[in-house]
This record gives C-alpha cells, sequence and structure tokens, in this order.
C-alpha cells in the first residue's frame, strides 16, 4: 500500500471540500465584520472589544486588522488558489509536453547523457517571477476588471513563463525515448510518425507527465506567493492611499499571506494561520507527486550496489 | 573559434530581451476608468529609444530613489558588492555543503532523511524565509535573546546570518537532492560492481570511481542551480530589508514619479552580471573538485 499518495490524495481531497463545500458551513460570512465595542460588566469591569480578534471560540481562525473573519476569507481564496494552479499546471503540461514532445521527436540532435549549455542560459539569471510581476504590474492595481478575467490573466502570463521549462524536460525524455528499440521495431514494421507517437511516446512519457504537473502546480503556488510579496495579487489588488495598503480581492491564500506580512511581530496569526494552510496544499501537493515517484519508480529501477 | 562567435552573437540578443523585459510595465496598461486593457507601444518604444539616447548624455545613469536624484554609478558599487557576496558566498557553500551531504544521502539508507530534505526542496524560498524570522522572533520572545537580526533597521546595522543562511538553506537542498539521486544512480552502475569485486575499499570507490561520474550532472546543473538563487536572492533582499542590486528593481524602478526604465535596465545587466561572475568562479570551484577526485 502506498501511503506516501493515500496521505497526499487525502489532504488535497480535503482542501478541495473545503474549497468547494467550505462556505456553507463557515461559522461567519464574509461580509460579518467585528465592530470595536466595550461591553461593560456587573463588577463594574467592562471589557473592551476590538480587532484584529485572537482565534478563540467564536472565531477559529481569529480574525484580520479589520475585523473580518480569518476562516471565511481562506475559505472564499481556496477556490482560487487550488483550481488555478492546478488549472495553470495543466495548460503548461499540456501545451509544454506536445510542443517538447514533438520538437523532441523531429530533433536532428542525438541526445546527450550531460547537457551542455550555451551563453543564452545567462537568462537563467533574471528570475521567471520577475517578468510575471513586470507584465502584471500595470494592469493589477486597482482594476476594475472582473478577478475572473483578472486569474484568466494572470494564469496566461504564468502558463507563458513556464511552458519553455516544461518543454526542455519533455523534449530531453522524448529524445531519449526515441533511440530505444522498440521505437525502432516499429518504424521497420511500417508505422508512421503518427502512430509511434501515440501509442509508444505518450504511454511512456505519461507517468512523468503525471508527476510533473503536480510538481508544477507546487511551483505555480510559490509563484503566487513570491508575486503576492510584490502585492501583485491573484484576482487583482486594491490599493488605498495614505497609509498605502494592499488588499487582495479575491482572498486567494498567497495574497493572504502577501498582505500579512507586516504581522510577524504582532497579532502573528493573521499571517500564520494563512501561511499553515498553504503549506499544507503544498504538502499534500507534494506527497501525491512522491507517492506518484514511488509508485512508478518500482517498475524500473535498479538496486543500488552499496 | 566557434564558441567565441556564438558567444558574441549572444550579447545583443541578451541585451534586446533585457530591454523587452524591461519594457514590459510600460506596454501593458489600464485603459479609460481601468476597465480595460491596451498596449502602449509607443511608449515603449519611446523608452527604449530614450534610453540609448541617453547613453552619450549620461541621462540613463540617473534615477530618482524617493524624490532624490542618484547617480547610477555611484549606487551600484556597494550594491552589487552586497549582491555579489551572497550569491558566491550561498553558492559555494551551498554546492560544499550539498556535495557532501549528498553523498552520504546517496549511500544511507536513512529515508526518514531523504523525506526532510525532499520536503524543505517542496517549500517555497519565502516560506522558509519567513519561518526562519518567526523562529527568531519566538526565541527572542521566549527567552529575550535575539539570537540573529531579523532584518536591516538601518546601514549600520545590517542582518548578516539569517540572510547568508536563508541564501545556503536552498542551493545546499538541491544540489544535495541531486547529487544523492545522481550518486544513487551511478552507484548501480556495473563498473562500480567490478571495484567492489576487486576489493576496494568503500570510500575510495565512493570518491574515486563514483564521484567523478556525478561530477558532470552536477556541473551541467549549474544554470539550473543559479537561477534559483538569483530568483531567491530577490525574495532575500526583499524581506530582510536589504541594498542590493535587486533592489533597484523593486523599489528604485517605482519611484515618486512612477516606471524608471532606465534603472530597470541598468539593474536586470548588473544582475545578469552578478550571474555571470557567480557561474565562472562556481565553475571554477567544481573544477578544483574534478582535479582532486578526478584521475
Amino acid at each position: 500500500m502506498n501511503k506516501t499518495l493515500l496521505t497526499g490524495l487525502l489532504i488535497t481531497a480535503l482542501l478541495l471540500a473545503a474549497a468547494l463545500f467550505g462556505s456553507y458551513f463557515a461559522p461567519h460570512g464574509l461580509d460579518e465584520q467585528v465592530k470595536r465595542q466595550y461591553i461593560p460588566s456587573e463588577q463594574g469591569v467592562g471589557r473592551i472589544i476590538s480587532p484584529p480578534l485572537a482565534p478563540g471560540a467564536d472565531y477559529p481562525f481569529g480574525t484580520d486588522k479589520n475585523g473580518y473573519d480569518l476562516m471565511a476569507k481562506l475559505l472564499d481564496g481556496a477556490k482560487y488558489t487550488i483550481f488555478l494552479s492546478a488549472g495553470i499546471a495543466l495548460a503548461r503540461v499540456g501545451i509544454g509536453g506536445i510542443l517538447g514532445m514533438l520538437m523532441g521527436y523531429y530533433s536532428k540532435k542525438t541526445p546527450k547523457r550531460v547537457r551542455t549549455s550555451s551563453s543564452w542560459s545567462v537568462l537563467n539569471g533574471i528570475p521567471v517571477f520577475l517578468i510575471a510581476w513586470f507584465a502584471l504590474t500595470g494592469i493589477t492595481i486597482n482594476t476594475n476588471l472582473s478577478p475572473l478575467y483578472m486569474s484568466i490573466l494572470l494564469g496566461i502570463v504564468l502558463t507563458a513563463v513556464g511552458v519553455p521549462s516544461v518543454v526542455s524536460v519533455v523534449k530531453d525524455k522524448t529524445m531519449v525515448l526515441r533511440e530505444r528499440q522498440f521505437i525502432l521495431a516499429s518504424h521497420s514494421l511500417g508505422a508512421g510518425h503518427w502512430k509511434i507517437m501515440r501509442s509508444h511516446l505518450v504511454p511512456h512519457l505519461k507517468e512523468s507527465l503525471m508527476i510533473l504537473l503536480v510538481q508544477e502546480a507546487i511551483l505555480v503556488l510559490s509563484l503566487f506567493g513570491q508575486l503576492a510579496l510584490f502585492n501583485i495579487f491573484v484576482g487583482g489588488t486594491t490599493m488605498y492611499f495614505d497609509p498605502p495598503e494592499y488588499h487582495s480581492r479575491t482572498n486567494e491564500w498567497g495574497g493572504l499571506i502577501g498582505q500579512a506580512r507586516t504581522s510577524l511581530y504582532s497579532h502573528q496569526w493573521i499571517l500564520f494561520i494563512p501561511l499553515a494552510c498553504y503549506i499544507l496544499l503544498i504538502v499534500g501537493f507534494h506527497l501525491v507527486a512522491n507517492g506518484l515517484e514511488k509508485l512508478f519508480k518500482k517498475r524500473y529501477v535498479k538496486a543500488s550496489h552499496f | 573559434m566557434l564558441k567565441v562567435a556564438k558567444t558574441v552573437i549572444a550579447i545583443p540578443g541578451l541585451l534586446a530581451f533585457v530591454l523587452l523585459v524591461a519594457v514590459l510595465p510600460i506596454l501593458l496598461q489600464l485603459g479609460e476608468n481601468g476597465s480595460s486593457i491596451r498596449l502602449n507601444w509607443s511608449g515603449g518604444f519611446a523608452s527604449i529609444r530614450d534610453y540609448f539616447a541617453g547613453i552619450g548624455t549620461g541621462e540613463s545613469f540617473r534615477f530618482l530613489s524617493g524624490r532624490t536624484e542618484r547617480s547610477f554609478w555611484e549606487q551600484i558599487g556597494s550594491f552589487f558588492n552586497v549582491s555579489l557576496f551572497y550569491v558566491a558566498a550561498g553558492a559555494l557553500i551551498g554546492t560544499t555543503i550539498g556535495i557532501l551531504v549528498g553523498i552520504y544521502l546517496g549511500l544511507s539508507r536513512a529515508e526518514w532523511l531523504k523525506r526532510v530534505v525532499e520536503f524543505i526542496g517542496a517549500l517555497p524560498d519565502f516560506v522558509i524565509i519567513l519561518l526562519l524570522q518567526f523562529l527568531v522572533v519566538y526565541i527572542a520572545s521566549e527567552t529575550g535573546i535575539v539570537v540573529f537580526r531579523v532584518a536591516s533597521l538601518s546601514t549600520d546595522h545590517p542582518a548578516v546570518m539569517l540572510p547568508l543562511i536563508s541564501m545556503i538553506v536552498l542551493p545546499a537542498n538541491y544540489m544535495i537532492r541531486n547529487v544523492a539521486q545522481q550518486m544513487k544512480m551511478t552507484l548501480s552502475e556495473d563498473y562500480i560492481g567490478f571495484a567492489k569485486a576487486r576489493g576496494l575499499g568503500k570510500t575510495y570507490i565512493v570518491f574515486f570511481h563514483a564521484l567523478p561520474n556525478v561530477l558532470p550532472f552536477i556541473k551541467a546543473d549549474l544554470h539550473k542551480l543559479l537561477g534559483i538563487m538569483m530568483g531567491n536572492l530577490f525574495i532575500v533582499e526583499y524581506l530582510f530589508n536589504m541594498h542590493g542590486v535587486t533592489k533597484l528593481l523593486y523599489a528604485d524602478a517605482f519611484a515618486y514619479e512612477g516606471y524608471q526604465y532606465d534603472v530597470v535596465v541598468n539593474g536586470l545587466l548588473s544582475l545578469l552580471a552578478v550571474y555571470a561572475i557567480v557561474f565562472i568562479v562556481l565553475k571554477l570551484f567544481l573544477r578544483g573538485w574534478e582535479k582532486v577526485f578526478v584521475r
């Protein structure tokens, strides 16, 4: 029994259920706001309720600085976090996989054991999130476009910056596969290019692509977080002036982390509860990827001599 | 000769790419009242033209930091040193730790340790940094001892250790996973079995038979490693409030009068220079490893 895969799937399923149905069971709605109030008691010593409220019986995850329930926010944002990261990963692997397979199959070069690099590799020095940030910075802040539209736009940008690395991975794998004997046999039996790709390459690549899909989802999640640090939130950023404050329009988890970054020293739950949820999701995906890897590895790997 | 020619051709290409990346914030803009997106081609071309025109007059090397005008050449020296120090130190220390621990992990059967390493590798860099900062704050609030400074409050009291640790963790982790995996694959080769049958010692086989065959893979992966590190550098310098090259890009790029194209182009080029220098240093460093272990 593959415990790793099972645990991963369980965590992912749990978070998925929370994203889909959580808002029906949440104790507080998105619009409920805790106002500052003074509750007098019989001894004459009153109590002041003033947001942010720490996690307690009434608010399991506490509230943010404006008195909104953090749990309601997390449940609302979960949809964007989970579905958008999965969607972008799917688009990356779908487009990159097809392109990589075609390029690997029709490439004139023979596969090398060790990759060689060119001067173009210096471009690695420009981080991916920087390109995404620059592309989005002019249009994300105080936009009137709908959050869904902005999320799709962000999805397109993140897909575009992620496809090249998927292409190169799949291309390398295809080039190795292409040299295998069964491809040669199939070719000499008269199979066309299309037939070879469909019934030999795709089945062999399927497993690596599945693992790649989950790993890409994790990479997309970390990009959400990195962009959020620089105030680019999924679905758009609302910026208030004097003092400058940035708010996520969709409550996407990366955005919740990004906008709460100043809570490192006090009211720490505002930062660490979203962070914990975010890490939990990554753990779920990570375990799924590892479980899949374990599942497929059993078939191929040779044993170590030590 | 061919290689030199290729490099020479690549340089204008790189420059063009940098110019294009930097033009993105001008190109993609919100239209009237923010409900449509328009492509501002004319503004984009104008900035590129102004940049080239400004090289001669020196205008491209002056920028606003907040509301004060500064000269790029006066500022870049210290910024460059800070970034170079952290990337180089992180790369060298991280690689050394990575290779040594990676060899150990490739040999050992401690599965839980591998799982921990893989898990840390899956976490985004900023999560690791936030957790490190939180740990320091937590220790300070519990015991009153501030182990490391959490962020640089002024230039006289910079945070040094925590950024350095953050810069080392990532490459070390990446290296460990990579070396362990390649080591494991190499150790399943037949020549290792043959060496073992000849009665050679385990240490000797690992370092003189297996490691030389692992190092080429490490060298081939250097670009990826450094790419990860440059992304990490941004997050580290931003979260620890350090004055490195990336400050030009995340702080000075959007100064009082709006987006500054010139400073972004110069910043990106300096970033690529840091990358190139550390890449060469790291390659020489690995060549040193090869000199010792490859016969």
